[in-house]
């Protein structure tokens, strides 16, 4: 029986049985392969770690997706940072509220190859008409980018190979120019329990350029070792105090089918648990 | 001074054969050698796990062999770890052991799925901070070998009471350190060195273990064991029974490891050269053979090896000579002050035990081309060969 093991960290992992392989390619200095999976579905894998799944993957981008978009309000335009497995895009386009999306997906390969081998992360949606896809390195295009957006979703891969640009200051601070007054940015931020120290530097480079920075959480199966947590960062403190009958009223408004987030979910995701509370503390 | 032997010219014909098809200077890499090296190291370490230094030979048959006896990799650098990821060598059996590693090195290694590293002191320790709930860490110790032509614990390894301060700046750190490591120098005659690293470490395992309640679990006891180059040498199975009786006395959760390059390929690849020239000069006749110590004999200067090598004649004369690579400088010599049978252009010269530190090291002085390298009786290749996922 062929299996795919995980190479995330030295002590621990998680393993899948392999029941197909549909792509796999093993050049370019990485190693990116999507296969069959009897629990999950189709897995993607980058450099030995879990990108996304078929089974699993609604969890991660519903959160990233509608807790800043209903916390705001009144979404116009979107900008979604990586994410070419086109799920990102799938649920920012259930909002008939956002007039604009722009993607900006650093190879252009990536986003062909999901939509041939995850056909069902994009559903459709990189053909939407309100969708403007840019092939660019994420931090080169908001360095340079004169546009405003209302919320900015950073979905990047994991901090040690390409990816690592999306978690610097710089990044950040050309993020906060790129937002719309009020905006907010929302990045993966990481499974704390594992790697604490992603969310101690996270919220160490977001505080320099927003008024409130915070994290939300929501657990992902095959990002294994607990919670995954999402950073938030905006000027607007309102936005992470807004209580359950709001966001239900938004959420209602906004007639949205959901798997897992929820009005209840949106304002516990919040709550942090304390030993990420005492590693904010220092 | 190099062993030779002469041959009687049918004996030639293999190597003739191989000339003709592939073109000369040729290095042969037979893979059924390597099985039997890599069995015969398993047989005599029982119970140790194997990775295989590439370094030695960084060639993807050896690689594609190894893999499929179920060996591990000792890799060094993020062009090593491109040769297993081409070869699709799975990532979970590899050890990163190189003590100096700058930052894209360590993420390379990461990206690739490698997670165990070596450090030897602080300042490397301090280099894995970002990355510390990923990896786990030998301590590289170092055991100086007098009795050795290549002493691998002169350039790296830190000393044995520097153990337990790298492991508590680690611990302070946030690091996990899983094991120790040495090297006991390449080619040992004996394995007197391995034996006293042993014991040394066992005690500071059962020291580090007392004094901190901290475990190590890993005990990497490197290379060194010997191939016959000039001189014979002791069997690998006597080779490794003192070693063995000392692993006896570790505590038992103790997994040892090891990263034999040299057993596993010298015997496994010969190299074939013709003599492009010859000048008589002085009393001794020169021969110059299109592969030299710039090429596939590199390992005569960088690896202190002398190759035992084969001349075909059936002339009974036999005259002083010297035998010399093909390059522009007069250090480019093989072999000198021998006796062997006039040979002529053309003919073929043969090098024995050639599979480690050989082409790895060779150059392109003069712009000749390296010696090509023909692998033969490899294992069928898996029908499935695209892919090779972690079966192990």
């Amino acid at each position: 029986m062929k299996t795919y093991a995980e190479t995330l960290y030295d002590a621990y992992g998680q393993q899948f049985s392999v029941d197909k392989v549909y792509f796999e390619n093993k050049t370019d200095h990485q190693h990116l392969i999507i296969f069959e999976n009897a629990k999950f579905g189709r897995v993607m894998a980058l450099d030995g770690i879990i990108q996304t799944t078929e089974a699993d993957e609604f969890i991660y981008h519903e959160m990233l997706t509608h807790v800043p978009l209903m916390a705001h309000g009144n979404v116009k335009r979107v900008l979604i940072i990586g994410g070419g497995d086109g799920g990102m895009l799938r649920e920012v386009c259930k909002h008939a509220s956002v007039e604009h999306i722009t993607q900006v997906e650093i190879d252009d390969q990536v986003v062909e190859m999901c939509k041939e081998f995850l056909p069902r992360h994009s559903a459709g949606a990189y053909d939407d008409p309100r969708v403007n896809i840019v092939i660019d390195d994420g931090a080169n295009f908001v360095r340079e980018c004169e546009d405003r957006f209302d919320v900015i979703i950073s979905d990047s891969t994991d901090p040690i190979g390409p990816g690592d640009v999306l978690f610097t200051s710089d990044f950040y601070e050309n993020c906060k120019k790129c937002l719309a007054e009020g905006g907010v940015l929302v990045t993966q931020n990481g499974v704390a329990y594992m790697q604490l120290d992603e969310v101690t530097t996270t919220a160490k480079r977001q505080q320099r350029y927003f008024a409130d920075q915070s994290f939300y959480c929501a657990a992902v199966p095959t990002y294994i070792g607990g919670v995954m947590t999402f950073a938030w960062a905006t000027d607007n403190l309102a936005l992470r105090q807004l209580d359950k009958e709001t966001i239900a009223q938004r959420f209602a408004a906004a007639n949205i089918k959901t798997r897992y987030y929820n009005p209840a979910i949106h304002v516990a995701s919040f709550a942090l648990p304390q030993y990420i509370l005492d590693a904010l503390a220092g | 001074m190099n062993r030779i032997s002469v041959e009687t010219t049918d004996k030639a014909k293999f190597y003739q054969q191989m000339v003709r098809q592939h073109g000369s200077p040729l290095l042969i890499l037979d893979c059924d050698q390597l099985v039997k090296q890599y069995n015969a190291l398993t047989e005599a370490l029982p119970g140790v796990e194997l990775f295989y230094a590439i370094k030695a030979l960084p060639h993807p048959a050896a690689i594609q062999t190894l893999d499929a006896l179920g060996a591990g990799f000792d890799i060094a650098t993020s062009g090593e770890i491109e040769l297993l990821r081409e070869q699709h060598a799975s990532a979970r059996h590899t050890i990163h052991t190189h003590p100096i590693k700058r930052d894209k090195d360590i993420r390379d290694a990461l990206r690739f799925g490698c997670t165990t590293f070596v450090v030897d002191n602080v300042y490397e320790l301090e280099k894995f901070v970002d990355f510390r709930h990923r990896v786990g860490l030998l301590v590289r110790v170092s055991f100086p070998n007098p009795n050795t032509p290549i002493d691998l614990s002169r350039k790296f390894g830190c000393r044995e009471d520097e153990v337990s301060i790298l492991i508590q700046k680690a611990q302070s750190l946030g690091l996990h350190v899983k094991g120790l490591s040495f090297h006991a120098g390449s080619q040992s005659p004996d394995s007197r060195n391995h034996v006293h690293a042993i014991e040394r470490c066992t005690e500071i395992i059962n020291q580090v273990y007392q004094n901190s309640g901290k475990l190590l679990s890993i005990l990497d006891i490197g290379g060194g064991f010997p191939v016959e180059y000039t001189q014979s040498i002791m069997d690998i199975s006597s080779f490794c029974e003192p070693i063995n009786a000392v692993i006896k006395k570790l505590p038992d959760h103790i997994q040892v490891i090891a990263e034999p390059g040299r057993f596993l390929c010298a015997p496994a690849m010969t190299a074939v050269s013709k003599v492009m020239g010859k000048a008589k000069r002085g009393d001794a006749c020169w021969y110059y053979l299109d592969d030299g110590v710039y090429g596939s004999y590199s390992g005569q200067l960088f690896d202190h090896a002398l190759y035992p090598l084969t001349i075909f004649s059936d002339i009974k004369e036999i005259e002083q000579a010297v035998i010399a690579g093909p390059t522009c400088d007069s250090i480019d010599v093989i072999a000198e002050q021998i006796n062997i049978p006039p040979l002529a252009i053309g003919d073929i010269v043969v090098g024995h035990q050639m599979g480690a530190y050989t082409s790895a090291s060779s150059t392109h002085f003069n712009l000749f081309d390296k010696a090509k390298i023909v692998a033969i009786n490899q294992p069928a290749v898996m029908a499935e060969n695209v892919l090779r996922f972690e079966q192990k």
